[in-house]
This record gives C-alpha cells, structure tokens and sequence, in this order.
C-alpha cells in the first residue's frame, strides 16, 4: 500500500513482540500492536484472587478468560471447563489435555487414532502437553525465569550428531546471536554469576576462554541456591558420570529480582508459575509498558488477527484484518484492516501458524500466507518431560524459594547425541506439587486412609524398597492431631522431584493445522493438532532419564516414590482413552510439557524447507517477518525464552535496517 | 466467642494437632473461623442429610472436654467408630478443612482406581489459610511473609508454626 499508517504492525504483545516494539519505538519508528486478549491490568490482584480461588493452580488459572468453574461442573465435565466455541480468544489449558478427545471442553482439535495401533507405537497421536496464553503480556506471565543460554552444538544438530536439522548457517548463527543473548538478558534482567558457569561453558566449548562473549556477565547477582539443591549437590551424586558426562549443579541464571530495583526482590513466593505475586519475575508487560512509554507504540486489546493481505503482484504484505470484541463471550464490535511498512508475527508458536493457515485468499498464495515451502504449521515440538520424585532421607525443606533455582546442566551435551535426546535436569523447589498434587493428595491419603501416593499402603519401589512412610503404623491409617502433624511434616520436607527436558526433533507430521469443523465464537477456526513422539531417539532419551533418576536418587540415600503411569488406552470413550501416555522397551510412560512450544514456522537455509530466512524474514513476503520460539528449527536444550529474547532483539535490528534501507 | 464456636475450635484443634491460638488467635483479622463454622454446619447437615449431626458432634466434644482428658484421648473418642460413619467422616472432612481450606468429596475404589479425594476450595482466603504450608513450615504458595533467600537456611522449628509446647 501506498501510504502505509504506521512502520510495522505486530501481532501478539508478548515477551517477542514487546522487544521489537520497544526497540522500534526508541527509533522513532510507529508501531502498532494487536493483541487478541485482555489488556494488562492495571494491577496483579485480580489475577492473583482467581489463582487463590482456582481449585486447579495450573499454569493458566489466574488469567482470563476462566479456565475452570467449578459452578458450571456437570458429571461429563467435572473441572466445569468453558467450551472454547463461546470464546472470542480461547486458548489451550493444561485442563484441556484429559479432555482432547472433547472439543466442547478442549480447545485444539485433534484426529482421530490411527486404527489397530499398540501402546508401544511410534504412530499414536497425544494430546499436546503445553499451553499458551492470549493476553497482554503473553505467556511470559506464567513463565518459570529460566534464562538459559543454547550450547554451539544446539544449532548444529544434524552436522554434528546427524539428527534433526541445524539452525540456518550453524555456527555462523550462533557466533551472530552472542551479543544478542547478552542484550536479553539485560532486558530481561536476569540474576546470575558467571562464574558459577564457568565449568560448564568450558564443558562445552562455548568459547576457548570458556566465556560467553566478551561482554559476558548478569546485571544482578545470582539467585542463592535452595536447601533443596544443596541435598542434591553431595559428592555420591557429583561423581556420578552419563554417558561419559559428569553430573553437577549449576545454579540457574533466572529473569527475577536478586536485589530491589524496577521490580521487586524476589520473596520466595515459590509460584512463578502461575504467577509471581510482588512482579519480581520479569514479565513481558514490563517491555510493553516501556515500548508504550516511548510514545510511538499503540496497542488495541481484543483484537483478533484474522487475515492477511498479500499484493497479487509484488507478494508483499498490504494489511491484516482483525476482528474486535468488548467481552470474552460477546459478539463482535467491529472489524477493520491495519496497514504498515513491514509486519510481524509474534503470536507464539500455535496462533501465528493458525494466522497463516487461515489467509488463504490470496491469489498466489492458497495454501496461506507465507507457506509456499508447505512448512506453516509443521515441526511442531515441545521439549517433552519426564518427572521422577522421592523422599530424601534428611529434611530438605521443599516448597520453599523460587520453583527451581539449580539444574544438572552437564547432560545437555555429548557424544550420546548420536544416539537418544540430550536432556537438562531442572530439580524442583516445590515437593511434590507438580508430581502428585501436593499438598493435598498426601493430606487426603493420611486424613482418610487412602494411598495414592504410595506413603500409607504397602507399595514396593522398582528398587525393591517398602514405601509407607512409617513403617510403625499400619497401612491405610487415619491420623489426627500430633501423629498426623509429625507424619505430614516429615514427608512434606523431604519431598524432591527432577524433571527432565527431552529434546524433540522436529517431526514434519507433528502440526498444527486448521480444524476443518471447530471454530471459535469469531467464527475462526480452531487449531488441529496431530502430535506423535515418533523417534527412538527421543523414546531412548525417557530411558534414559528413568534410570538416572533412580541413580541419583540412590546415590544421595532418597527413596524413589516415581509412580508407574497406567498403559495407554488408546480406543474407547473420550473420557477412558489416555492422553499421554506411551510404552516403550516394556516400560510405561507418561510426559509432560515443558511449555516450550516451538518449530511451526521454523527458519532456514533455504525456501524449500523453511518458512523463514536467518534473518526472520519470510522467504515468500519480504516485509513479512516472524519472531517467538516458532522460528526455532529445534528446540535444543535450554529452556527458550532466553533464545526468543535474543532472536527478538535481532529481528528488531533487521527490522530497522530494511525500514532504512526502504 | 459463643459456645459453638468455643466448641467449634476446641474439637478442631484437637483434630488438626495445632493450638487454638494458631486456629483463632486472640486478635483475628483474617478470621477464618467465622466462615468455616457456618460452611463446615451446612455441609454436613447437607452431606449427611441430618441437621443435628453437627450439634451432636460439638456436644460430645463438650462432654470430653469436660472430662480433663488428653486431646489423644479426645481425638480418639471423637473417631471412634461407634458414633455412625457419618459422625466420624464430618470430623475427618473438619480435618481435610482446615488443612486445605477445600471440601472434600471422597471418590471410592473402583475396578480401574483405588481410592481418592477430590475437593474444592472454599474461598480464595481458605486457600492462604492452609495449615498444610505450616505443617510443613512454609507459606501458600503465591502468599509468602518472607524475605528474599530464606530458602537458604532452614525455617522456624515446627512448633513455631502448629504453636504447640515442647519438644
């Protein structure tokens, strides 16, 4: 279009579009941003009365529109979940994955089973494990702070081990994302000591020196480490090997506050996800509020992207149409087409493939905008967790701190990777919380005399070691007064739990596509997602995390409470079929998400295969770029919000080159 | 405080093994209890289908009261199971109660599942008021008093946060 209104127009206001804002509109440049959800509140306690009040604390209760009703329950929907077809800007809940089968409660779209499989198949479809949100701020709101730097090899995935792809231009790459990565992490303001990083990134060659870049350092002190880590941080676990790998701590470097400044210190809360109370965690409304204090970033809440426009001529893009509402549930109040000199796309890893799916009205482009490699949508990943939990021997005081503060680094890279998935290790401030729902599932057991988690019966570990907790009282007790306090205290201050971040490879039929049935109350469909874990590589990975596990455990004189998932059902009612769970090597599994979606319009080295260049570019539009973990070409091994801030920040500066260069 | 409620603390901290000091602290503004009693009475006279129940619970907790016994030996007698099933469960759920700030709903053992319990929260308050993160000398999660790196060095003795005496 001739006369564009504003320099760049940016779907989704989270953690990607908030730095590209920010960063354009300290130029100078005009931005305009469309966010499909709520605005960012004035303040957090309204979302903080919804988490109190949310019988279910998952990563997504806090934030609108509900997640749960417990008012609305009805025996073929207990969790009283809202059905996704009267929502203007529904989204993908944790709560949705036991009803996948269910699109009136469930959001995403899936097919059907392929017939006649076992348990044991690589072909059986999943309900995808992770969630996202659509508000202002976007999902950094429920992030844990893990600020994670990737390793060399992470871009060089199938050069070096000859799995997956690597990263456009491998080590190129990442030698240009080094400066980036050290922009981010002021920007988000992250805490750390790099020293205590030093073993590790000598480890693994991220620089002769062993240090990352030379400008490499934190803007705040690390986060101390919890008493939970210090158990683990015992000389019978730090001589363990892997794979040839040692095992060690590092302390985290984490976006939260170690000293007061913009934001809060961090009070241990230990709630970052699903929401930090005081703001110490970085959040993206933190970016947004400065892009939007620059006074050249607007941005229009309840604005859902619906189409874009592409010139029949040049390719280029000409607009995006949106639709506007007032209420979560209410029609319509308007619709309208926004024009600019470039757009981008940063409505996270499954609105902005939907997004592209979805325009396909335009002449030359049929199959959507942006998808003439047939790649939008596709490589769909996750980094899939295994979760294993004990008891240690002494009190280790969980529940206490932020959710995580160390991991076992040293796993994420080796020679192995030929063979199954690297992994990190994130040990777990909070107990038994995400394992078994603790509190209040070991409270039930001993208030009633039940066992679901294996304390207060008579179940054996695989070790061959008896499980109830007081071998003095008889299984199934019912306690009261000073025994139940004794017990309850002593096993909640024992509680520890590892989780594993397998890495995925990119599967071209793990994807998101458009629901040919299900819509929205926009009448905009709904995503189908098809989502297998296909690969030995990565099943052998899950092996090999259950074995370390017991390891670990072992070496520090814990006892291993991991319960044994049910076999897969694979065929029957929605509400008997499982969601995900799989058998592999005779051994039942069941994973988790990470939250790390990524890979749906990944980058590349060439048009054929890729939907963008290095540069975050649309091969097929040239104003058209695209920024968030969908880029990723894998998913690599550290957890990406980090990775997404740095690629942020270097679009921002492709951006405004080409505004320049224009 | 009324006599119900007198009894209503008294049969609870019995229970819950933590002092009535901690149940209802002399200046009380978060006053949990004004809104357990009235919601513990309704459901169990709901629940069990007889609106007595409660009264009977608390008058047998007067009489053992009374009787300058141990709180063992009141607990004990409170959950013997020859006051009916239903007394015994309502004093079990009071427990449940005041640990979670949630409802519980007991699911039983099926063919494919061993016995669990479901529950729902009472108020976004009940949920801060959990005697769960104090018996493990902790805080609610999302609703921590502490200062930054607390995690570092190990908490208040247990005692401290069930205010009992002793060892």
């Amino acid at each position: 279009m001739s006369n564009p209104t504003y320099d760049l127009v940016i779907v989704g206001s989270g953690i990607a579009g908030a730095i590209v804002a920010h960063q354009l509109g300290r130029q100078g440049k005009k931005v305009l941003i469309l966010e499909a959800g709520a605005p960012v509140p004035v303040d957090r306690s309204g979302y903080m009365q919804t988490f109190f009040k949310a019988n279910a604390k998952t990563p997504e209760s806090p934030y609108p529109p509900t997640t749960q009703n417990p008012t609305a329950a009805t025996p073929d929907n207990p969790l009283g979940l809202p059905d996704p077809a009267t929502e203007n800007a529904p989204r993908y809940t944790v709560l949705q994955i036991g009803a996948w089968r269910n699109p009136k409660q469930c959001y995403f779209d899936y097919p059907p089973q392929p017939p006649y499989l076992k348990g044991d198949s690589p072909e059986v479809t999943f309900a995808f494990a992770s969630s996202y949100e659509r508000i202002g701020g976007g999902t950094t709101w429920h992030w844990l702070g893990t600020s994670l730097r990737l390793f060399p090899t992470d871009f060089t995935l199938k050069t070096t081990y000859g799995h997956g792809v690597d990263w456009p231009g491998g080590q190129t790459f990442y030698q240009a994302l080094v400066p980036y990565y050290e922009k981010a992490t002021d920007v988000i303001g992250v805490s750390g000591d790099k020293t205590q990083l030093d073993t590790l990134y000598t480890q693994f060659k991220v620089s002769p020196s062993g240090q990352y870049g030379p400008d490499y350092d934190y803007p705040m002190p690390a986060i101390v480490d919890s008493l939970v880590d210090q158990a683990f941080d015992v000389p019978a676990v730090t001589t363990l090997t892997v794979d040839g790998n040692p095992v060690y701590l590092t302390p985290t470097p984490q976006g939260r506050n170690s000293l007061p400044g913009d934001r809060r210190q961090c009070a241990g809360n230990t709630n970052c996800i699903p929401i930090c109370p005081i703001q110490a965690k970085y959040d993206a409304t933190v970016t947004l509020g400065d892009a939007l204090q620059t006074g050249n970033v607007e941005i229009r809440y309840r604005c859902v992207a619906s189409n874009i426009r592409v010139d029949d001529d040049t390719a280029e893009v000409v607009g995006i149409d949106y639709i506007s509402y007032d209420e979560h549930t209410g029609d319509a109040t308007g619709s309208g087409t926004v024009t600019a000199s470039k757009y981008l796309l940063a409505a996270h890893a499954i609105e902005t493939p939907k997004l592209l799916l979805m325009s396909n009205k335009n002449k030359n482009f049929p199959n959507g905008v942006a998808n003439s490699s047939g790649q939008v949508g596709r490589n769909l990943m996750d980094h899939v967790m295994y979760l294993a939990w004990g008891l240690a021997k002494d009190p280790v005081y969980a529940f206490r701190g932020p959710l995580s503060t160390s991991g076992i680094e040293s796993l994420r890279d080796g020679a192995f990777r030929k063979n199954r998935s690297a992994y990190r290790i994130e040990i777990g401030n909070e107990g038994w919380q995400w394992a078994a729902n603790d509190p209040f599932t070991t409270l039930a057991d001993f208030v009633f005399g039940q066992d679901t988690n294996q304390l207060n019966g008579n179940a054996v570990n695989p070790q061959g070691q008896p499980l109830r907790f007081n071998p003095n009282l008889p299984a199934n007790s019912q306690l009261f007064g000073a025994q139940l306090v004794d017990t309850l205290n002593g096993i909640y201050v024992r509680q520890i739990r590892l989780g594993y971040l397998i890495e995925q490879l990119p599967d071209p039929d793990n994807r998101v596509e458009l629901s040919p049935t299900e819509t929205d109350h926009l009448g905009l469909p709904r995503p189908r997602v098809t989502y297998r874990i296909r690969q030995d590589y990565e099943r052998d990975g899950f092996v090999s995390a259950k074995q370390v596990s017991t390891e670990i455990f072992n070496a520090m004189g814990a006892t291993e409470y991991t319960r044994t998932p049910p076999a897969p059902v694979l065929y029957g009612a929605a509400d008997q079929v499982t969601a995900t769970n799989f058998q592999y090597q005779g051994n039942n599994f069941t994973f988790y998400g990470a939250g790390h979606i990524a890979g749906t319009y990944r980058m590349g080295d060439s048009k054929s295969d890729s939907v963008l260049n290095a540069r975050q570019q649309s091969w097929d539009h040239g104003n058209l770029y695209m920024v968030g973990s969908g880029v990723f070409p894998t998913i690599a091994t550290g957890n990406p919000t980090l990775t997404i801030a740095a690629l942020a920040l270097q679009a921002a500066d492709n951006i405004l080159q080409d505004l320049a260069a224009a | 405080m009324s006599d119900t409620m007198d009894n209503f603390i008294g049969l609870s901290a019995v229970l819950t093994g933590f002092a009535s000091s901690i149940l209802a602290p002399g200046l009380d503004p978060v006053n949990i209890k004004a809104e357990y009693l009235p919601f513990f009475t309704a459901k169990v006279a709901a629940e069990s289908g007889n609106p007595q129940l409660v009264d009977s619970i608390f008058a047998k907790y007067a009489s053992l009261a009374a009787q300058q016994l141990s709180d063992q030996q009141i607990g004990t007698a409170m959950l013997d199971p020859a006051n009916g099933a239903d007394f015994v469960l309502a004093c079990r759920k009071l427990i449940f109660m005041w640990y979670s700030g949630a409802w519980p709903t007991l699911i039983p053992a099926s063919a494919s599942a061993p016995a669990s319990t479901v529950s729902d929260l009472i108020s976004a308050k009940s949920y801060t008021c959990g005697l769960a993160w104090q018996v493990m000398q902790s805080h609610p999660m999302g609703d921590s008093n502490y200062r930054y790196g607390y995690w570092n060095s190990q908490p208040p003795a247990l005692n401290d946060y069930t205010g009992q005496q002793g060892a």
